[in-house]
């Protein structure tokens, strides 16, 4: 039986061998792997980069309070960045399937029309959602744009839902029966998590406190990005998403509020972008370091730098 | 032996299924056009596609272009030779540009003097050039609904649909060399990415189907539709059912595979407690899969087995993984919805409702509690209208009930599924059944195959529904124009009439729209003067649309139309009367009649008929016979038989023609003329009791010729 974990050592050890930075999980809430700075800015810009990492990702709304056996208030998200995209970068999907124990010569992989878009981020691009034996396993996706910007080069982005890609290699019928190392479950690790979340975000969380909290985030990105600081500025603008999602989960946000608060958020993505941009060039694009095309160097140098 | 063949295959990563069919005709019908244009018109042309690849094939084409020749006109003869007789700058600089001779030139007579002119040859270019330089650039110009851009961005990176592998280009056997965003075209396919992927070389369309075939590939759609059909029907019938027919489903299927596998599973019999609704929403929209239904139940048993059936990308399932993974996929999947009904009928539809006010249907208009309100109010209006008394009281407790089902999980899951749901569970809380009847039907008729809804409970809150929104949008001013109808309204009214139309229902939609109108209280932004303006001619609209469907020619529905559409089962009885009558013989003495009276009479104020003032024994025997039958024309009115009108009016013809060759209507005595005019307003009045018949289009000689042979037919 494939643990969980076995499934993030693989494709680790897969997507580093493609000269992949191995990020670690942003220290933030965030809704996405897309959200990572290493996904959403890194896509900016003419500089090439490689990145995968584990991510987990909270949508507080999804909560069941560990009720349900395949939904979750956090999940985990394994997200690969490829940029440029390489022409051959389906056939380094299928072989990365391969690498976690498939063997696809006795399934049936489809790519269905998906395309992925996310308005709070002014991001879109173009994609599939990967179907393996009629389970979505991946969603595919080619960067079109992201902060409002038109992108080039492109990114491919890959995402794989960690727990439902190991419930479904086992054929689980429930998400907390898988084995994250043997003889750990899933749900021993993360069951009280699930339930306390849920009650939290549900039940508890204080209204008014999210509120002054996105308010408070908001005014400290400008501040941010008024001072040059791109970073910080982002994090403050990932802040305000997470108060968000949790008001959303909380119900304390009306269908004309709604428009309002997804607009503010994705006007700080935008800003956020831009800025990210010009301090790129006004570093001269480090990573820019040959032609264009020589990612995978790139990606390698930088992957030893940090080991 | 070279037969003219070219065959092109454009390998790509996965196409959208939507937008396969329409590329390849695309591709096809511009190759076809352009090569026509150039006299290289090819015999037979093939296309076929696959999510991987866009196949094309002609037959039958040219070697090369026909050679051409073109008379040139060049610089005027006086500017071309100087007083002297000798060519000048001008002479050799036309001969230059048109490649010829300078002894070749001659002199050209035309009406603005002598020009000096040549004969331009141009040899036809080798077909494969011409292929050469179109297929690129055509292929690169499909219009597809969204395009993308990929690797580095640049130049040779898109706009396409998806990026390109390979390409093969041959004519009779030889490649058409040329490149697509940085791919070569050459012999090379590919076969499944994962069971063949090995290159193979073709060399003509015959080899390419054989390689395919062996690989398990079928390119052209039908074959594969008709495959995996076949294949459904005989898995559902061995299964000891029949499979549930969803066209638009398979069509999906047939684009998302190139080996067409029939794909069987099961799931647990426990979910067979969820209304069959559910189970093949759920097995449709999550899981591409057709149902399938018991056989064995007489008496109309439509239960459902516990089957599904879609598609694979591959021909067989050697280790059972395939279905073991769509399996467990559909049983999460209805163990959710299960999961959605249980929830959802914790409450009663009634309680639900209650949840309504956090709903917003529109943002001016507010939120589904306020519609339910109104509509509870208008359709008891209607009913009033109508003189339904018995249906009221139901009619409001649907109308309350209506948008309820909104409030549930399963219609947040699937919206396709409301009105239906709400209908379930209505049933389910012991609602009789006009009521639950009355929510499961609220959307139709949604398309024109669709039939009204079934009693009278149903047809009122489906109409108060629609009316309540043309309402409250135009009431907002957002009055549909061209292609942005983004409310639905079209789609909204032609409801509406088909119901009062098929249901014979009498209702004056004017005044239900205006009750409607003034349920909105200070929300909307036009008055309803304004409201009815513009909402006038697009209801007109809407039944000159339902009548054209319904076989009715232009000029009958205008005619109709014009006498009134307050009533539209009565309008329909006119304007059918009018499509029956205009056969027969005598239609165009009436249409005449009709035509002269509206000439003379045009805007002449009314005035009372006098019977002392008839002087000419014409007019008073018209005044005498018009009198016999107006009672007449009027009771067969109010009977609806307006065939028989127009067969009474048709009597008066000949009267009517006597009347104006012996008559002069415009009498010098004031009184005897305003008397004569009188007279034939109220023959017009009683006329245009059916139509106004001077809208009817008809052919003197033609309608005379034509139809007398029919008249003998008849006696």
């Amino acid at each position: 039986m494939q643990t969980f974990q076995d499934l993030i050592l693989r494709l680790s050890t897969f997507w580093a061998g493609q000269g992949c930075v191995l990020q670690q999980p942003y220290d933030l809430e965030v809704g996405a792997g897309t959200m990572h700075p290493d996904t959403f800015l890194r896509v900016l810009g003419p500089e090439p980069w490689r990145v995968a990492y584990v991510q987990p990702s909270r949508r507080p709304a999804d909560g069941r309070y560990g009720d349900n056996p395949f939904r979750l208030g956090k999940h985990h998200q394994f997200q690969v960045v490829l940029k440029p995209a390489p022409a051959d970068i389906q056939r380094l999907y299928v072989q990365s399937l391969e690498a976690i124990g498939l063997d696809l010569k006795v399934h049936d992989l489809r790519f269905e029309e998906d395309n992925w878009e996310a308005p709070t981020l002014g991001a879109w691009g173009v994609g599939w959602q990967v179907m393996l034996d009629g389970m979505e396993i991946t969603q595919f996706t080619y960067f079109q744009q992201a902060g409002g910007l038109e992108l080039s080069p492109i990114s491919a982005e890959i995402t794989y839902g960690l727990e439902r890609l190991t419930m479904f290699i086992g054929l689980a019928k429930n998400i907390y029966d898988i084995e994250w190392v043997s003889g750990v479950r899933y749900g021993e690790v993360r069951h009280q998590d699930e339930v306390e979340s849920s009650r939290y975000y549900f039940e508890v969380a204080d209204v008014s406190f999210y509120q002054q909290l996105f308010e408070g985030m908001e005014r400290e990105a400008r501040r941010c990005l008024d001072a040059g600081l791109v970073l910080p500025a982002y994090e403050c603008a990932l802040k305000c998403s997470h108060s968000f999602n949790v008001l959303d989960a909380r119900g304390a946000v009306s269908v004309t509020e709604r428009v309002g608060l997804m607009k503010r958020v994705r006007d700080l993505a935008v800003a956020c972008a831009k800025a990210y941009v010009a301090s790129r060039e006004a570093l001269g694009f480090p990573l820019l370091k040959g032609a264009a095309g020589e990612a995978v160097t790139v990606g390698a140098e930088v992957a030893n730098a940090n080991g | 032996m070279p037969t003219g063949e070219y065959l092109l295959e454009v390998r790509s990563e996965e196409i959208p299924a939507r937008m396969l069919e329409p590329g390849v005709k695309e591709i096809a019908t511009r190759l076809f056009e352009e090569l026509m244009a150039r006299g290289l018109g090819p015999r037979q042309v093939e296309t076929g596609y696959t999510p991987r690849r866009l196949m094309l094939s002609l037959a039958g084409l040219p070697e090369k272009e026909p050679d051409r020749e073109e008379q040139v006109l060049g610089p005027p003869v006086r500017a071309a030779y100087t007083k002297e007789g000798l060519p000048t700058p001008a002479f050799h600089g036309f001969a230059k540009k048109c490649g010829v001779p300078a002894e070749e030139l001659r002199k050209v007579e035309t009406e603005k003097g002598e020009y000096l002119g040549a004969t331009v040859k141009t040899a036809g270019r080798p077909t494969t050039d011409v292929l050469a330089e179109l297929v690129p650039r055509l292929l690169s110009e499909i219009s597809w609904a969204k395009t993308m851009r990929w690797g580095h961005g640049g130049k040779d990176a898109g706009p396409w649909v998806r990026p390109i592998h390979g390409i093969v280009s041959l004519f009779d056997g030889a490649v058409v060399p040329f490149a697509l965003f940085g791919v070569a075209a050459g012999d090379l396919t590919e076969g499944h990415p994962v069971l063949s992927p090995a290159p193979f070389r073709v060399t003509g369309l015959a080899s390419y189907r054989q390689e395919l075939a062996a690989r398990g590939i079928e390119v052209r759609p039908a074959e594969r539709r008709e495959a995996l059909h076949a294949g459904m029907k005989e898995r559902a019938v061995a299964a000891g059912g029949i499979l549930v027919e969803d066209a638009a489903l398979l069509e999906k299927l047939v684009a998302i595979c190139e080996i067409p596998g029939v794909m069987e599973g099961g799931f647990e019999e426990e979910f067979l407690d969820l209304p069959a609704e559910v189970l093949s929403t759920s097995l449709r929209d999550h899981q591409s899969a057709l149902t399938v239904e018991r056989s064995s139940g007489a008496g109309g048993d439509h239960r459902l087995l516990p089957r599904f059936l879609t598609v694979m990308d591959r021909p067989d399932d050697p280790a059972g993984r395939v279905r073991s993974g769509n399996e467990w996929v559909v049983s999460a999947r209805l163990a959710d919805a299960r999961f959605f009904y249980g929830e959802d009928r914790k409450v009663g539809l009634a309680r639900r409702a209650e949840q309504l006010g956090s709903l917003t249907f529109h943002d001016k208009l507010g939120s589904y509690a306020d519609k339910s309100e109104r509509l509870a109010t208008l359709a008891m209006a209607i009913c009033a209208q109508l003189g339904w008394k018995a249906e009221a009281p139901g009619a409001k407790i649907a109308a309350r009930l209506l948008k309820a089902d909104l409030a549930t999980e399963m219609v947040k899951e699937f919206t396709s599924l409301q009105g239906i749901m709400g209908g379930i569970y209505a049933r389910i809380d012991g609602q009789p059944e006009e009521i639950w009847q009355a929510v499961y039907d609220q959307y139709l008729p949604a398309s024109t195959e669709d039939a009204i809804p079934r009693g009278r409970t149903g047809q009122v809150v489906s109409l108060a529904d629609r009316i309540d929104t043309l309402a409250g949008i135009f009431g907002l001013g957002l009055v549909p124009t061209g292609s942005r109808d983004p409310f639905g309204l079209r789609r909204a009214a032609q409801g509406v009439v088909r119901i009062l139309l098929e249901g014979e229902l009498p209702l004056d939609l004017e005044k239900a729209a205006m009750e409607a109108v003034k349920l909105y209280g200070n929300r909307l932004s036009r008055t309803p003067e304004q409201v009815l303006a513009d909402l006038r001619p697009f209801l007109a609209d809407r039944v000159r649309y339902v009548l054209g469907l319904a076989g009715y020619a232009y000029d009958e529905i205008e005619a109709g139309l014009a006498t009134g559409a307050a009533n539209l089962p009565d309008l329909k009885a006119r304007v059918d009367a009018l499509h029956r009558a205009r056969t027969g013989a005598d239609f165009l003495a009436v249409v005449l009649a009709a035509k002269r009276i509206a000439n003379i009479v045009k805007e002449a104020p009314e005035s009372p008929l006098d019977p002392a003032l008839l002087v000419e024994p014409a007019e008073k025997d018209l005044a005498a016979a018009f009198a016999g039958m107006k009672d007449e024309i009027e009771a067969a009115a109010a009977a609806r038989d307006y065939e028989r009108c127009l067969a009474r009016i048709a009597d008066l013809a000949p009267v009517l023609d006597r009347f104006f060759v012996e008559v002069l209507v415009m009498d010098k005595d004031p009184a005897v003329r305003t008397n004569r005019i009188a007279l034939l307003q109220a023959i017009g009045r009683t006329v245009s009791r059916t139509a106004r018949l001077t809208e009817m289009v008809v052919d003197r000689a033609g309608h005379r010729a034509e139809h007398r042979t029919e008249q003998t037919a008849t006696i």
